[in-house]
């Protein structure tokens, strides 16, 4: 919180909704006769939040599963559109996710090659860097298979390889890093690190308290759509871990939130890693 | 806290670009758009025998097909010069339109993967779509080119055929935007579009002169008439037809079409910007 550095993300009262579409019925009817009550329910998934981000600063952002943590990341990387509320940056931010693979039936050196082209960077440059890139991944002759045979951790070695290739001043990273081994998060740590140390900025999305201490110099903690907290990971951390812990007994902390009413369902299918 | 100057370099980060701004956003990830639909076909053509060398057969297989029905069978080729060659125009340049839109509908479902992790001009995904079909239409021109070399020899009205293909090429580019948004809101619209198509042909004059038979009984098809009057597909190959055979054709024919072509691409790129955030949810 360093009033002198200049800002890179500013997020002013901020409210994202999404529709979800509860019984699938023809798309047509859907659009033509828009019953209420039946279909479409409104979800709100962040409810007024705001905060500054300084360049320079490396943010964890804590919750629990469905608090919208994975909205709010999204809506920051501008993918999706709030509500109300506005976010500004000082330069396009890179989301980095849990990712599906770019192109299923492609390669891995296909997948490099289209994500690289479609993050602007020129060709040659790529031809130049491929091997850099690809050494970086770790994933050696499976770079010759269809990226639909990839594992959830080798997807995202492609895609923090891609993701970082050039660099981003503003990355946000939902959860990318928690599917990978321990040599793989070693080397994605040193690379966020140099990132930041350059005065970029990174936003953590993460359930790992040892990742955040390690690599945070900040925690919000976001319950239901909301900003509870704001401070120094150890702080925030404590104070959520407590709450996590007094709330709700442990076996219940997942199952019964995740299922049909999880806020976060559309951009989150994918949150469930939660230790309690 | 100097709030004033560390803010002024700060943008919304869903501020839309400018057309121009975007137009120039997409025209920086032109190889984006050029390797996509490369490396889509590569990993497509991995599981059928011949690959692509279907790219040609298919049409080749219509022409010849249309061409026992249409020309042998029901005999509508009186009249006509060149049927076989007549009919091979209408058919491969009536299938670029189809091929263009149909891949442009398709292209933001198909990409899903891409959408969702990384921000790009959507519009390059249509686009992008209907350029790699405009490349694979270059054989075809050129069987097309070769049959008529042989029959007619070649002629100084092959000089238009670069603008031609920039009038036709926008057009297909429009309703290509256009079929896109529609069917990512709608994703029935992909089954709709075969049969819009096929309605199509009939009245683009593609198997048989559909102008003739209307001007053969006045007064009786007011409505068709009119459709067809205005169907800016139906010049275009009629275009194609005047360039390699010199059927008539008017230059008032020539100067609506581009219009409604230039109209088609202008709106198709405004109606699909317009939901610019909303590809991929």
């Amino acid at each position: 919180m360093n009033d002198r550095t200049r800002l890179a993300i500013s997020v002013r009262d901020l409210y994202v909704d999404y529709e979800i579409v509860e019984q699938r019925r023809s798309a047509i009817l859907d659009r033509v006769v828009r019953r209420r009550g039946t279909g479409h329910r409104v979800v709100r998934a962040v409810k007024g939040v705001t905060f500054d981000i300084h360049e320079g600063e490396a943010v964890a952002l804590v919750g629990t599963n469905g608090s919208g943590k994975s909205t709010l990341a999204a809506s920051i990387a501008g993918l999706l559109r709030p509500t109300s509320g506005e976010v500004l940056v000082s330069d396009v931010p890179r989301l980095l996710g849990v990712g599906s693979a770019l192109m299923p039936g492609s390669t891995g050196w296909t997948n490099i090659r289209i994500g690289c082209l479609a993050l602007g960077m020129p060709g040659d440059e790529i031809e130049e860097r491929l091997s850099e890139i690809a050494d970086f991944t770790e994933l050696g002759e499976a770079l010759d298979r269809p990226m639909r045979t990839y594992s959830s951790g080798m997807r995202a070695r492609l895609h923090f390889a891609i993701a970082t290739a050039v660099k981003p001043r503003i990355l946000i990273i939902d959860e990318a890093l928690t599917v990978g081994d321990a040599g793989f998060k070693a080397k994605s740590a040193a690379r966020i690190e140099g990132l930041v140390a350059d005065a970029g900025t990174l936003i953590l999305v993460s359930h790992s308290p040892g990742e955040i201490r390690r690599q945070c110099s900040r925690a919000l903690w976001l319950d239901k759509g909301m900003l509870r907290d704001d401070g120094p990971p150890n702080k925030v951390l404590s104070r959520y871990e407590k709450h996590v812990a007094g709330a709700e007994p442990p076996q219940s902390v997942a199952a019964p939130m995740a299922s049909s009413t999880d806020p976060a369902s559309p951009t989150t299918p994918r949150d469930t890693a939660t230790a309690p | 806290m100097t709030s004033a100057d560390s803010e002024a370099a700060l943008f919304s980060v869903n501020a839309p670009l400018s057309s121009r701004d975007y137009l120039r956003a997409m025209w920086s990830r032109r190889e984006f758009a050029i390797a996509l639909p490369v490396e889509s076909m590569r990993s497509a053509h991995r599981t059928t025998l011949f690959g692509s060398l279907w790219h040609l057969g298919t049409p080749l297989l219509t022409v010849l097909t249309y061409y026992l029905v249409f020309g042998k069978l029901l005999k509508v080729d009186k009249g006509i010069d060149h049927y076989l060659i007549w009919l091979t125009i209408g058919v491969f340049s009536f299938r670029l339109s189809q091929a263009s839109v149909t891949a442009g509908s398709t292209s933001i479902n198909a990409n899903n993967g891409l959408i969702r992790s990384m921000r790009f001009p959507r519009a390059l995904l249509p686009a992008s779509a209907v350029g790699s079909e405009l490349m694979g239409f270059g054989f075809e021109l050129a069987i097309i080119g070769a049959m008529s070399f042989a029959a007619v020899g070649a002629s100084r009205r092959w000089l238009v055929l670069p603008f031609l293909l920039v009038v036709h090429t926008a057009l297909n580019l429009g309703f290509a935007f256009v079929a896109a948004r529609l069917n990512d809101m709608i994703s029935d619209v992909q089954r709709l579009i075969p049969f819009a198509f096929r309605l199509l042909q009939y009245v683009s004059g593609v198997m048989f002169p559909i102008q003739a038979l209307i001007e053969a009984e006045p007064g009786e098809h007011v409505v068709l008439a009119k459709v067809v009057a205005w169907n800016p597909l139906l010049r275009i190959i009629d275009t194609y037809r005047w360039v390699f055979l010199g059927t008539p054709l008017t230059a008032s024919d020539i100067a609506r079409t581009s219009a409604i072509a230039a109209l088609c691409v202008w709106f198709g790129f405004r109606y699909f910007r317009a939901a610019e955030h909303r590809y991929g949810q």
